[in-house]
């Protein structure tokens, strides 16, 4: 059984993560996890202490759990590019913050890092609105490039085949043969994916109302800095992960916001995607570097998530995911791992590490942090 | 000219758009600003509303527009509420009612909730989108700080079938320092008005050392409307103005709600992930008839309903509910 422990401040409960039944165990490996927890509140997405956060966080699990494996997630620079009007001078101090930030922990753990950015950050230019449209549009899990149509008509294809802000339409069987080899069913994709162009963002029913600022640049590649190897695609980036285990204690570093032009490590370049598709930052682009597989299928970009949000869903704590993703980095590597980060439910879905600690931050608003044991034999 | 949806009756002459910014004075009489146009249009679980005894179960399509005649200091929904209206037009979908419902239709919902901001400034869009709900078979319900004048009390009651209503607390000071109202009067009022309309459930945030005082005499109010309206009792999340504020000790205001169950059974206490305090209790043997589970601002949800109809199973005590159980998936799905 997978432990969830809430921490919403000065107030903590046990959860089974799947059923979200209470549960009374303690033990010393849970007790650690929550005194971390207490001394460590969330600042909040858009603080200017969210991303030392990971870092304190993840030092203490460190010395409390002592692993071989760590998985981070540096965010705040992508929340507070995504909401806040910055200058370019703003910009570049977020992304020296979050260098420093990096630093230190690597400094401090004595972990070797691998570090990826996943794409960088382009003004928003406008919406393209699909609200009138005869069928229904959705754009799921912060997605700006993409959305998906269902139940389109003649004339919802023949208005959107004409507007210039749309890159391309891809009907369901055309995006099934692009990742023809990817597991999953592709049954629950809409009829059609649209593409927007750079800077443009759908304008769908569904999506929350919060004034964007910039959205994903185009990431075709997105950078990755490793002494330790080479990997040409973000489907290679586990297999390197791995080898270095054999040696060293890793730190995989996710930098969400930093592309190929600001990432301050140097880097190579990494296939983020296939063809005309490429990953934006989220649940797809997470499994894919923590599989090692693509991962396109799983809670594809469009689909009709509330359909499944049945009282009986599972894993009530963990938003629109409906199982834990399997064969992950860290669940079959036979070492210690843990996870931290400032991306939500990602940090103990993606990795599968034997301990996760996240914020639990739904849509900027903070209610605490949330940790998952998903192992407790290992300590 | 003197508007009349709210209690602050502003005077919308010269081109003045009022405190809440949404209507204006044109030839005689009082124009929306912005009809049709929605800032929210989501499809929710009606526990996230949060509706507890209203369709349980249900999926409704959530909406909102934009400003607010109030100036809560710790609103979740300021990038809303107190945004200048004219200032966010270009980030809201503009729907006429007969697309609203069609969209609400694809969206599987059973009913449409307006939530985000206050329905009050907003109303002569919902009397139209009432006319067609209705005729679609969609029920509609709202969260209001029912802060409006009597006429557009009415005008609710006439609109929304079942209310969430805020009362933010009782006092004249806290309510000049953290709401920005006068007095709470005409909500106590319009409680009891919609209270006699539609359903009606309350809510009420709880900022230490400045409402939690008030807790007592709140429900004792509520219990002499009707001791079996449901009340949310809100830790607060802070937000806005009060950011930086304290989060309220949790078991501190569950203690001070325990003695209140007594005589207003239905008391609540959420808003943050994992309460204990979201389950329905039967009054009558205190049995639990409907369960649930809470994600706090990420929303509510049933998890199982035990009620036979509206009936504890255990006792056969009426349990209040407006509305039956409806499955999640339930909602005719159009094309």
């Amino acid at each position: 059984m997978s432990l969830a422990i809430i921490d919403a401040r000065e107030w903590q409960r046990v959860f089974d993560l799947r059923t979200g039944a209470g549960v009374e165990e303690r033990n010393p490996l849970l007790k650690m996890v929550m005194d971390i927890q207490a001394r460590r509140p969330y600042p909040g997405d858009l603080d200017d202490a969210g991303n030392r956060w990971v870092t304190d966080t993840a030092l203490d699990l460190i010395a409390g759990y002592d692993p071989s494996f760590v998985y981070l997630t540096y965010a705040r620079q992508f929340f507070v590019g995504r909401y806040s009007v910055l200058t370019e001078r703003e910009w570049a101090c977020m992304v020296s913050s979050v260098f420093e930030e990096v630093n230190r922990f690597v400094a401090r753990s004595g972990f070797t890092p691998v570090i990826v950015g996943t794409g960088g950050m382009i003004p928003f230019v406008d919406f393209i609105d699909v609200t009138r449209l005869d069928g229904l549009v959705l754009s799921t899990h912060w997605s700006a490039r993409y959305a998906g149509l269902h139940d389109g008509s003649r004339r919802d294809l023949q208005g959107l085949a004409a507007l210039p802000e749309i890159e391309r339409i891809v009907p369901r069987h055309e995006f099934r043969s692009l990742f023809a080899e990817c597991p999953g069913d592709a049954s629950r994709m809409p009829e059609y994916l649209l593409a927007a162009r750079p800077g443009y963002m759908f304008r769908t029913v569904g999506g929350a109302f919060r004034k964007v600022r910039r959205v994903p640049a185009p990431a075709y590649a997105i950078p990755l800095a490793a002494e330790s190897g080479v990997a040409s695609s973000i489907t290679d980036i586990r297999r390197l992960v791995v080898e270095s285990l054999r040696e060293r204690k890793i730190a995989l570093i996710v930098v969400e916001g930093l592309g190929m032009d600001d990432f301050p490590w140097p880097h190579q370049r990494c296939e983020n995607g296939r063809g005309w598709f490429y990953y934006e930052p989220g649940d797809a682009q997470y499994l894919t570097l923590t599989t090692g597989r693509h991962q396109v299928f799983e809670y594809p970009t469009g689909y009709k998530y509330f359909d499944e949000d049945a009282e009986k869903k599972e894993y009530p704590l963990s938003g629109y995911f409906t199982s834990v993703p399997a064969d992950t980095i860290a669940s079959g590597l036979g070492v210690r791992s843990l996870a931290v980060g400032n991306r939500s439910m990602l940090m103990h879905m993606a990795p599968g590490a034997d301990i996760s600690i996240e914020c639990f931050a739904r849509n900027l608003f903070n209610q605490g942090t949330m940790a998952v044991i998903h192992r407790m034999g290992t300590i | 000219m003197q508007c009349t949806y709210c209690e602050w009756r502003c005077e919308l002459g010269d081109g003045s758009p009022g405190v809440c910014r949404m209507y204006v004075e044109e030839g005689g009489a009082i124009r929306e600003r912005f009809p049709y146009r929605w800032s929210s249009c989501i499809p929710s679980r009606v526990e996230s509303v949060p509706f507890y005894h209203a369709w349980p179960g249900s999926r409704c399509l959530v909406i909102g527009t934009a400003g607010c005649n109030f100036r809560c200091r710790y609103c979740s929904n300021s990038f809303v509420a107190k945004q200048d209206p004219a200032m966010i037009q270009d980030g809201m979908i503009e729907l006429t009612p007969p697309q609203l419902i069609r969209k609400a239709k694809q969206l599987g919902c059973h009913s449409i909730v307006f939530n985000v901001n206050e329905p009050a400034v907003s109303l002569p869009s919902l009397l139209e989108l009432a006319v067609e709900a209705r005729a679609a078979g969609m029920p509609m319900g709202c969260l209001t700080n029912a802060y409006t004048t009597e006429e557009s009390t009415e005008l609710l009651g006439t609109v929304f079938s079942f209310f969430n209503i805020g009362l933010k607390g009782l006092s004249d000071a806290f309510n000049r320092d953290y709401i920005g109202i006068p007095s709470a009067e005409p909500v106590l009022r319009n409680i009891r008005r919609l209270a006699a309309l539609g359903h009606v459930e309350v809510t009420t945030p709880v900022i230490e050392s400045a409402n939690d005082n008030e807790l007592e005499e709140i429900a004792r109010f509520l219990a002499d409307v009707d001791p079996e309206i449901p009340w949310h009792v809100f830790r607060l999340l802070p937000e806005d103005e009060m950011k930086e504020a304290r989060y309220p000790n949790i078991d501190a205001i569950a203690g001070a709600l325990e003695k209140i169950r007594g005589y207003l059974p239905h008391v609540y206490f959420h808003n943050f992930v994992g309460s204990d305090w979201v389950n329905t209790l039967c009054p009558g043997c205190g049995a639990t008839v409907i369960e649930r589970f809470s994600l706090g601002c990420g929303g509510d949800r049933l998890r199982s309903f035990a009620c036979r109809g509206n009936e504890c199973p255990s006792c056969g005590r009426k349990i209040r509910l407006h509305g039956e159980k409806v499955p999640w998936n339930a909602g005719e799905v159009l094309p």
